[in-house]
């Protein structure tokens, strides 16, 4: 993986890629009547179609460089390079109580100006991938935890991204429906030929998805752990369980 | 299906054409109810007549908070200095007592024979605060992830409004106006007896209305009028409550964000 190497003197710059793939140079973010800085001069190149899982202790910064990823805030200082094609599933699923499971999934075609009818044809195929074909009608509060995430992964793919940025995705959900959404998640990963960035807070569903599992602490990378395994990972494996424990002695120490 | 309206066209007729064209045609149709009605000459007609009358007042006074709420709470909650300034500011001005600047404001309007617009506007100020709290609460309220999806997907200015901010305060906007109507309701009775704030005028200055037909008979002691225009009054209101507002706050269940 080759990193970019940034000017000291760019303070602060936003470029598009044409690729999936994501590069940060030297970003910094401080908010405002906070002493310590939440990020301090992250570097971190993601190649296209790459599945990297960004982990570490709440509070450490990751779940800021996603959204900052995102362009949903600015980096005090610092370049990000992504391309325009990004969408992201957030931690509640952040669905529109308001609106229907297909209108939710639609939303981004909608928001860009297409109009109900084509942005309903282009979501269809996205709807019927995560399996809520047939719950299209239903408002959020009449789905489950699972349901309404896959509401979220499914609007995050209508828009067609380059990039997929997932916060969190699982962490409210019980054991079999966060099995289901990984298998879920990896297939549509190669399938459609995603770049994916994930924050998690859990060591062993790191392994089990990413290429490479990225720590962060203090606002700032630690420790990178390439996982070489292949797919299907059998998380009972002793190589699995050998990277696992590697990952949380970095997490711990 | 969604039948809240989501472009900003449908937006801005709902919430601002059909309004101002309700205060168009409403002020055009309070000039009918000027003299207010002698208690002696009830009748079921009579009480009908006041009754619309006195409700067009509170529909203008509402549409006008409602017009006047919606842009103050989107400014007070734009930024967290425009909060620290506006908010407390805001708050001040909410708990002066309406009827305190009765007697400017209706000196006012009389200088211009606008009786109705005098009781129009207490109603109004009376309404405004309560709307204006309600949707600053609303608004701060919005789950932050819910925000992120409208600024992810591009929306940005009176599409984000439309789209995200709108829909989200929806049911603070009804219990905001719930007690709205509600306490105008109570400033009503004072509202339409103009003539004990206007130095040398008499009843005749009163407007029509179902406060004036209660203050009137209660002041002359028709009790058989009092008495049949406090239940009109209180079954309109019982029957507003149970077909608008609770139909409207389970409607807006649907919008709550778990």
């Amino acid at each position: 993986m080759k990193f970019m190497i940034y000017s000291k003197y760019i303070k602060l710059s936003s470029t598009n890629s044409n690729s999936g793939a994501i590069r940060l140079g030297g970003v910094h973010k401080q908010y405002a009547g906070v002493p310590q800085e939440t990020l301090k001069g992250i570097d971190l190149a993601v190649a296209p179609e790459e599945f990297v899982c960004l982990i570490g202790p709440s509070g450490c910064g990751k779940s800021t460089l996603l959204r900052i990823i995102a362009g949903l805030e600015a980096p005090t200082t610092g370049a990000v390079e992504k391309p325009q094609e990004l969408s992201m599933v957030f931690q509640s699923g952040a669905l529109l109580p308001w609106l229907t499971v297909e209108e939710n999934a639609m939303f981004g075609l909608t928001a860009a100006g297409k109009s109900k009818k084509e942005a309903a044809k282009e979501t269809r195929p996205y709807i019927e991938m995560v399996g809520l074909a047939e719950l299209a009608g239903k408002y959020p509060h009449e789905l489950s935890g699972g349901q309404r995430q896959r509401v979220g992964i499914a609007r995050a793919l209508a828009v067609r991204p380059k990039v997929l940025l997932l916060d969190e995705p699982f962490s409210a959900l019980d054991p079999k429906t966060t099995h289901e959404l990984h298998e879920d998640l990896l297939t549509i990963w190669r399938e459609q030929k995603l770049t994916v960035l994930m924050v998690s807070h859990l060591i062993e569903e790191a392994v089990s998805l990413a290429d490479r599992v990225v720590l962060m602490k203090d606002g700032a990378i630690k420790e990178t752990f390439n996982v070489p395994l292949p797919y299907p990972r059998r998380e009972n494996g002793i190589a699995f369980h050998e990277l696992v424990q590697k990952v949380r002695a970095a997490f711990f120490a | 299906m969604v039948s809240y309206p989501r472009s900003i066209r449908q937006s801005l007729y709902t919430l601002v054409l059909v309004p101002l064209l309700a205060v168009v045609a409403a002020v055009l149709l309070l000039q009918h109810f000027t003299a207010a009605v002698a208690p002696s000459h009830i009748t079921i007609g009579m009480l009908a007549y006041a009754l619309s009358a006195t409700f067009i007042r509170l529909l203008i006074a509402y549409a006008l908070a409602l017009v006047c709420a919606l842009p103050l709470s989107f400014w007070v909650t734009h930024s967290t200095s425009a909060e620290r300034v506006l908010l407390p500011l805001f708050d001040v001005i909410q708990s002066v007592p309406v009827l305190a600047f009765f007697p400017v404001i209706i000196v006012f309007f009389a200088h211009y024979g606008l009786y109705s617009g005098a009781a129009i506007f207490i109603l109004f100020v009376s309404m405004l605060w309560s709307i204006v709290f309600s949707l600053v609460g609303g608004l701060h309220s919005i789950p932050q992830d819910i925000k992120s999806v409208g600024a992810l997907f591009g929306l940005r200015g009176f599409a984000y409004i439309d789209e995200i901010l709108l829909p989200s305060i929806f049911p603070y906007l009804i219990t905001g106006s719930l007690l709205a109507f509600a306490g105008g309701w109570n400033i009503v009775t004072v509202a339409e007896v103009l003539h004990t704030y206007l130095p040398g005028a008499t009843a005749s200055s009163d407007i029509v209305g179902i406060g004036s037909i209660l203050v009137h008979a209660a002041a002359s002691g028709d009790e058989q009028t009092f008495g049949i225009a406090l239940v009109v009054l209180i079954a309109t209101i019982a029957l507003i409550n149970l077909f608008v507002w609770q139909r409207l706050l389970k409607y807006a269940e649907r919008y709550k964000f778990e």
